[in-house]
């Protein structure tokens, strides 16, 4: 056996590898470019490109993970983007923190099609840092075939023939949310007392419950291995796709909702080019394309009629007005997060 | 006397352990299901949309190129530093060699962090530049580690007797040690790349717009898109990649070893 071949052959891989990566490069660079700091598949590709025609640029996608990676980084002082999508508390926590900047609404004309039924719950009503993008609330699934006269009702994380079967979200927000909606109270309560009775009420869940659970549940009951979940609509909807037994309810009660917003970082060096992007999105066959596309809902009303009928008959992304006004948004807890740690804490350990 | 089958139960159950969820992953990227427990039928639909979708070929673009520079550069410094604390004596020599090896123990957050930090300070704007000299940052280490323990072992009179031959420093290093130490320089450079390869958090805080890798991108499928089984279809095809990769270190250090004997 020869080293030298081998030497020279991993030589001439890396040379060969390198080269490839040079001819991307290059082709690489485009007139203008705006960078979008978001979650993955979180635009259609037709929105993409429609867009990068339109403005004759080139829109660059860097994606994160989670809320608080995405606030991490920036923090730490990472610049470079231009458009940001976080759900609407950390906007508050970005907004705080003088990470963005207030938006120029006389460069995003189609805020007047942003759906005044959303805005009215929203954390930024009158949208001086960010724009609504996506919304949906999170839900209660079941099979119908495992239910015997189901109830749109957190109630139904009692029901003893369901035990073991039943998963709710690893994730406090919405857990003691539920119980708090489950209760009456107010989703983002910071009352000691209201908190320490809805821990209660989840600590009861848990001892019927299989499992806190925020992936392997879509599998789970796409299979049929767990009767009744709590999970994100979007999820759900797609779950479904598959599992003609399954029916989502949003409990009568009122359930949580998130929303991801766009905004603009204050070191943004694309500003005029990141309004435009945030205007071109609401455009309302642009919004009803899009959001077909993701699976969730945009709020904007004057997309609502491009809609497919499929999508807008949907009870569980456009619920009835009397169920929508229950719902509420997740808000940052800032201070009082340790009330609800500590709570939580409670729950996991009893 | 009868052979006890011990060894290979254990053998069998270690592979098992190690092999059946993997197993799954592969039958899975098969599955018409987008949910794992719940087969629908074959199909090849994953593999299809996975060629179709530019972005996830770009992420592996990216991370090939990360990976190839990081291990070629760790394989130059990283040699560079075990022959250095191999060879010369100083007060501060286990200092030194800690300082080389601490990267294997740090927390990866931590190193995340304080090189965007470093980064931010320096005012160098985050890219591909940036996610590669992280990389080699770690990968230096594991190639220093592996080129040390086969310098333990090195008969360095072989170089002395070169010099006295007439042979000039460099000729020295490029005729005798070089090729003496290529298989755990190569190996310790291959380890490197599986390792640049696979790496998410380093990655995600020093990484800049259009420089997603493989993982910082399939983190973030995670959750919210709806093609999340063609990652199953991916991790198949890298899955393929990483075996064949290993199994060439794996060659090189048992033939390395070999040459050792003779």
């Amino acid at each position: 056996m020869n080293r030298r071949r081998f030497l020279e052959s991993s030589v001439a891989f890396a040379a060969l590898t390198s080269l490839t990566g040079c001819s991307k490069n290059a082709s690489a660079s485009a007139a203008k470019t705006l960078t979008i700091f978001t979650w993955a598949d979180y635009l259609s590709d037709e929105a993409k490109s429609r867009f990068e025609k339109e403005f004759d640029c080139k829109l660059v996608i860097d994606t994160f993970d989670s809320n608080e990676a995405m606030l991490a980084k920036l923090e730490a002082g990472a610049t470079g983007y231009d458009v940001l999508v976080p759900s609407s508390y950390a906007v508050r926590i970005l907004g705080r923190k003088e990470l963005i900047q207030p938006l120029d609404h006389s460069k995003i004309p189609n805020l007047g099609n942003i759906d005044k039924d959303h805005l009215a719950k929203a954390l930024d009503p009158a949208m001086k840092w960010s724009v609504p993008y996506m919304l949906a609330p999170t839900c209660l699934a079941y099979l119908e075939s495992k239910v015997t006269e189901p109830v749109s009702s957190f109630r139904m994380l009692d029901r003893s023939e369901l035990k073991g079967r039943i998963t709710l979200l690893d994730d406090m927000r919405e857990v003691i949310g539920a119980a708090l909606k489950s209760l009456g109270f107010p989703l983002n309560s910071t009352d000691p007392e209201q908190l320490a009775k809805a821990a209660d009420v989840a600590i009861r869940w848990k001892q019927n419950i299989a499992k806190f659970e925020n992936e392997q549940y879509k599998s789970g009951i796409a299979s049929g291995e767990f009767f009744l979940v709590q999970g994100y609509a979007g999820d759900l909807l797609q779950v479904s796709e598959e599992n003609p037994d399954m029916r989502i309810f949003i409990p009568e009660e009122g359930t949580s909702l998130s929303c991801d917003d766009l905004c603009i970082p204050k070191e943004a060096k694309n500003v005029e080019l990141a309004h435009q992007f945030i205007n071109f999105l609401n455009d309302p066959e642009v919004a009803a394309e899009n959001m077909e596309w993701i699976g969730f809902r945009a709020p904007n009303s004057a997309s609502y009629p491009h809609l497919t009928e499929d999508f807008r008959g949907s009870g569980i992304l456009f619920p009835p007005a009397a169920l929508f006004a229950k719902c509420e948004f997740i808000d940052d807890l800032g201070e009082q997060l340790p009330l609800w740690t500590k709570e939580w804490d409670r729950i996991k350990n009893s | 006397m009868k052979r006890s089958r011990f060894p290979l139960l254990a053998t069998l159950a270690v592979l098992a352990f190690l092999y059946l969820p993997i197993a799954f992953l592969v039958a899975n990227s098969f599955n018409a299901s987008r949910y794992a427990a719940n087969w629908t039928g074959f199909s090849t639909k994953w593999y299809q949309r996975l060629t179709e979708r530019e972005d996830l070929t770009t992420a592996l673009g990216t991370s090939l190129k990360i990976a190839t520079y990081a291990s070629l550069a760790a394989m130059i410094l990283g040699t560079t530093a075990a022959f250095a604390l191999h060879r010369y004596r100083s007060k501060f020599q286990e200092t030194h060699r800690l300082l080389v090896a601490l990267p294997l123990v740090l927390p990866d957050i931590l190193m995340g962090m304080s090189l965007l930090l470093l980064f931010v300070a320096a005012g160098v704007d985050l890219s591909l530049l940036t996610v590669t000299f992280a990389h080699i940052t770690f990968c230096l280490s594991y190639v220093a580690l592996v080129v040390s323990a086969r310098l333990d072992g090195f008969d360095f009179t072989v170089l002395e007797a070169a010099r006295d031959l007439g042979a000039t420093p460099f000729q020295t290093f490029r005729k005798i040690a070089l090729p003496l130490l290529a298989p755990g320089i190569l190996s310790g450079g291959l380890m490197a790349f599986t390792l640049s390869i696979d790496d998410y958090v380093v990655t995600y805080f020093v990484k800049g717009p259009g420089t997603d890798t493989l993982p910082t991108l399939v983190y973030s499928m995670i959750k919210k898109s709806k093609e999340l089984p063609v990652i199953n279809a991916l991790s198949s095809i890298m899955l393929l990649v990483t075996f064949a990769v290993v199994a060439i270190a794996q060659r090189l250090t048992r033939r390395g070893s070999a040459g050792e004997n003779l």
